[in-house]
């Protein structure tokens, strides 16, 4: 009986899951129309099909006779700003990785003075307004002499970043008992060991949860890094930003698309050795 | 003894490796920031942007209404603002965890394969850029966009409806910029709760709801307190999503903070309200640990009385 | 095989994470609005002197004065709003580049020099200029627009086919026209007539935004409040589109191209900001940015679709009914006020 009501809550379930898969892909599906819209001016009309747009992205002349040069952007130029972002997102997301992951093992596993000032000030970097922080770091490094630059952005990241993944590794932690972790201490494991081998495996899906949100957020934020960019280290969202005035160029369409499709080849091929080696 | 004292002279340094890189973090490059914008909060704007050095108390009394000098008037307007934003927030972090927390439940319960194809599949659209992303749901909800287009073809509707710039549209931009926010904290405890004891409570005769209630939901409760803490925040700050979809029609603080910086040239009377934000913010937080100790200790004294 | 380049160049900055730009002798950092010049410019002028030339973008003045405020951020060139230049001027961030004695600055429009603080271009160099009026759709309004009570009488019967811009000042500017006011009062009284006419449009109107021009062109808005670069638009499709400066009068805007006091590369400024003086290079960028020009050679030189445009080459007595922003000072803030209010309300 209770078998029973548990499968049609599973089919429930399942409509349910599908239903919320179609709420995230219907903007991506698209964009993915639209980067194949031929019209140059207005990527909400549609005026026919083109390869034109990713053709443009990677070098190459366009084959549509109507081509303005007033509508596109120099390709250099888009994969000198996605070089940027992606520069920001791996290092700033890892480092702040390791940095949050290892302040919820403290206040998970540590009593120390202090702690629940060290949690409440955790929450302040998320809380603290994106201009607020991005004017406030501005300043700060134009003061001590820093010179704007990559480095500065991703410091500026890593700021607000370690929160978010000290939040989800914490959420994991918590409830989560020491007694396996006690164990491998009393038989002898170091405590590097017991944390290779007894603590990171229980954790890792927090970790990676933390390191994706790191990534993601890092890769869409807009203001910190206008503040605290320097010369010529516009980063993907700045730029795209910069156009909105007329309307989104149907290249970044494009290269959305090719973002998503570069993910999911990574990731499959994540998915692909991790199963081969199981 | 000399054992337990090298063990616990070990765990001593273990605690200060694992809390040296966060300290460093945030005493350089935060506290000190923070340290200038509450300073800012008390000073003179600038003519033309950034502080004139010398105190001036009336950024505070513009928000709440006294003292009145400096040429400040009584807004109870900015109150106005700040509530309406706590609104739209907590609206947010509602819907979000509707959305997200019976997903959580149908991706734990999948094999490995699958699960982790689903996982992969539900972050994959969050690496395609944000501001694309909102662009494409003003193009789906414009007049002649693709859902009025759909309805219409289907003869749901005979006129189009009016979606865009809408707080309909901004509910919907922000669950969908935050809906991984949401989704990852919740997974995480969802895919680490113990089905046994959710079994054990079915045969001892509780009902799903009984189950779902003092079982499920407890373990699963840091989880949704990490997500409701990480979606509120970010969607109270959010400007980006009330100008595009909201036709800036709504406003909440994160306008409001960024036009004091970008286009009134006030400093310090941006910084202010930030600084009444993050207050706020913080007062919740703490009441809702507070709330969440008392209801766990409550839980852990009912249950000792039940033994 | 360039996307081969692309490729392997964004995977050498992957590994090579720290690198950071080499410092060549020949180097040109410009900090521009978003979509403000022709990048064919930029590339012609980098070919002819052999010099890499840097762009990176803003979209307000006060976004860039912070920047610059903060102190050296290595730009050379900055283009700020007429205001804004004076304001820089005075703080004393813009170096005086003696622009005023180059070759072909004579062909500059005196009627341009508008900054108070740089009555005579020592500092800094008129860019272009444009009104702020109406872009609308004819086929989906059914109607030509001439005025702001055409706009505002549209609105009122077709309530969410109108938008105006997220500017607390040009929104605000068109209440104080409506009020028969300067844009540039300081009067609180005056004020609150413009933030009444406004708020009484309010619900009429469909957003305030910046980014109209794919909604008006695709028929989702019918008409907005919008600059004169939509022409680039509407000389596409003269049959549907539409831009005018209305009867009651506008606002306009001027930019002028600034050397900064802390620019690392101040030959090279002074070299691109020489290049933007001759006439067939300003007529090149006015034809993309569909601006109104400042240089009387090059708007000889212009296509004659923009040359005898009402919007981008307005007849003199268009032009005096045009009216420039000026610096508030402390008096923003009543602005600042009164936007808030119609925000909320």
């Amino acid at each position: 009986m209770s078998k029973r009501r548990f499968s049609s809550g599973w089919t429930a379930l399942h409509i349910y899951g599908a239903a919320f898969l179609i709420f995230l892909y219907a903007p991506l599906a698209l964009i993915t129309v639209y980067s194949f819209n031929s019209n140059a001016l207005n990527m909400a009309v549609w005026t026919g099909f083109t390869f034109d747009w990713y053709r443009t992205l990677f070098g190459m002349q366009p084959a549509g006779a109507a081509f303005d040069a007033a509508f596109t952007e120099n390709p250099d130029r888009i994969f000198g700003v996605l070089r940027n972002s992606l520069i920001v997102a791996l290092s700033a997301s890892a480092i702040s990785t390791v940095i949050g992951t290892a302040t919820a093992l403290a206040t998970a596993r540590y009593d120390f003075v202090g702690k629940r000032i060290y949690q409440a000030l955790l929450f302040m970097p998320m809380i603290m307004p994106d201009i607020v922080l991005g004017i406030a770091l501005l300043i700060f490094f134009v003061g001590v002499g820093f010179k704007l630059s990559l480095a500065t952005i991703i410091i500026g990241h890593c700021t607000f970043l370690s929160s978010y993944v000290y939040i989800i590794v914490a959420a994991r932690l918590a409830g989560m008992d020491n007694t396996l972790e006690v164990a491998s201490a009393d038989l002898g494991a170091g405590p590097v060991t017991t944390f290779r081998r007894v603590t990171l495996p229980l954790i890792m899906p927090g970790v990676i949860g933390g390191f994706l949100l790191a990534f993601i957020i890092s890769l869409d934020d807009v203001v910190i890094t206008y503040f605290i960019a320097g010369v010529d280290t516009q980063t993907l969202p700045l730029f795209i930003l910069a156009m909105v005035r007329r309307g989104i160029r149907p290249q970044i369409n494009a290269l959305a698309v090719l973002l998503i499709m570069f993910s999911f080849v990574v990731a499959s091929a994540g998915l692909y050795f991790r199963s081969r080696r199981n | 003894m000399a054992e337990r004292s090298t063990i616990s002279s070990q765990r001593r340094k273990a605690l200060f490796v694992l809390l040296t890189p966060i300290t460093l973090l945030l005493g350089a490059f935060f506290l000190i920031p923070l340290g200038i914008m509450v300073v800012y909060s008390f000073l003179e704007p600038g003519l033309y942007g950034g502080v004139v050095w010398s105190f001036y108390p009336y950024n505070y009394g513009r928000i709440f209404g006294w003292p009145l000098g400096g040429g400040e008037e009584f807004e109870p307007l900015y109150i106005q603002i700040i509530l309406n934003s706590l609104y739209y927030a907590a609206l947010t972090v509602i819907v979000t965890l509707v959305v997200c927390y019976p997903v959580a439940f149908w991706v734990s319960r999948m094999g490995p394969l699958a699960k982790n194809i689903v996982l992969f599949a539900i972050t994959l659209p969050f690496f395609a850029n944000l501001l694309v992303r909102i662009y494409a749901w003003l193009l789906l909800l414009r007049p002649t966009g693709a859902v009025n287009t759909a309805l219409l073809s289907l003869g749901i509707i005979d006129q189009p409806l009016n979606m865009i710039f809408t707080e309909f549209a901004v509910i919907v931009g922000l669950v969908y910029v935050l809906t991984p926010f949401m989704f990852l904290p919740i997974y995480a405890s969802v895919e680490r709760l113990d089905w046994s004891l959710v079994q054990a409570s079915q045969d001892l005769g509780a009902t799903p709801f009984q189950t779902f209630r003092r079982v499920i939901l407890p373990l699963t409760a840091p989880g949704i307190a990490g997500g409701c803490v990480i979606v509120f925040i970010p969607a109270l700050g959010n400007f980006i999503v009330p100008s595009f979809l909201g036709g800036s029609k709504v406003q909440m603080t994160g306008n409001v903070i960024e036009r004091q910086f970008l286009q009134a040239r006030n400093w310090p009377f941006g910084s202010t309200l930030a600084m009444i934000v993050m207050a706020s913010v913080l007062l919740l937080v703490l009441a809702y640990t507070l709330w969440m100790r008392r209801a766990a200790n409550n839980e852990r004294l009912a249950g000792a009385g039940h033994v | 095989m360039k996307w081969l380049k692309n490729i392997a160049l964004t995977g050498a900055a992957l590994m090579a994470l720290a690198a950071g730009p080499a410092q060549a002798a020949g180097e040109l950092h410009l900090y521009n609005w978003g979509d403000y010049i022709n990048p064919e410019i930029i590339d012609k002028f980098s070919k002819e002197y052999d010099v890499k030339v840097s762009l990176d973008t803003y979209s307000t003045n006060e976004e860039m004065l912070a920047k610059i405020q903060a102190g050296a951020t290595g730009y050379d060139l900055v283009w700020p709003s007429v205001h804004m230049a004076d304001i820089m001027v005075q703080l004393g961030l813009v170096e005086e580049s003696k622009i005023n004695q180059s070759k072909g600055f004579e062909n500059i429009d005196p009627g341009a020099l508008r900054a108070k603080q740089d009555p005579k271009a020592d500092f800094c160099l008129p860019y272009a200029w444009g009104p702020v009026g109406i872009f609308y759709n004819k086929t989906v309004a059914g109607q030509d627009f001439k005025s702001w009570k055409d706009l505002f009488d549209y609105a009122a019967k077709n309530p969410g086919r109108v938008t105006l811009l997220d500017d607390l000042r040009e929104t605000l500017g068109i209440g104080l026209i409506m009020n028969g006011k300067s844009v540039n009062t300081r009067d609180p009284a005056d004020i609150k007539l413009a933030e009444e006419f406004i708020l009484k449009q309010k619900p009429n109107i469909a957003a305030f935004r910046y980014d109209v021009i794919p909604l008006i062109e695709g028929g989702d808005m019918a008409a907005s409040h919008y600059y004169v670069g939509g022409v680039l638009y509407v000389n596409k499709r003269p049959k549907d589109l539409g831009f005018v400066i209305p009867e009651e009068g506008a606002t306009m805007y001027q930019e002028n191209v600034c050397m900064l006091k802390t620019a690392p590369n101040k030959d090279n400024a002074k070299l691109f900001m020489e290049f933007l003086l001759r006439p067939e290079i300003a007529a090149q960028n006015s034809t993309m940015l569909t601006n109104g020009v400042v240089n009387k050679a090059a708007l000889e030189l212009l296509p004659p679709e923009l040359k005898n445009n009402p919007a981008i080459n307005p007849p003199p007595e268009v032009r005096a009914k045009l009216q420039i922003f000026e610096d508030l000072g402390a008096d923003l803030k009543v602005y600042d006020r009164a936007w808030s209010r119609i925000k909320a309300n």
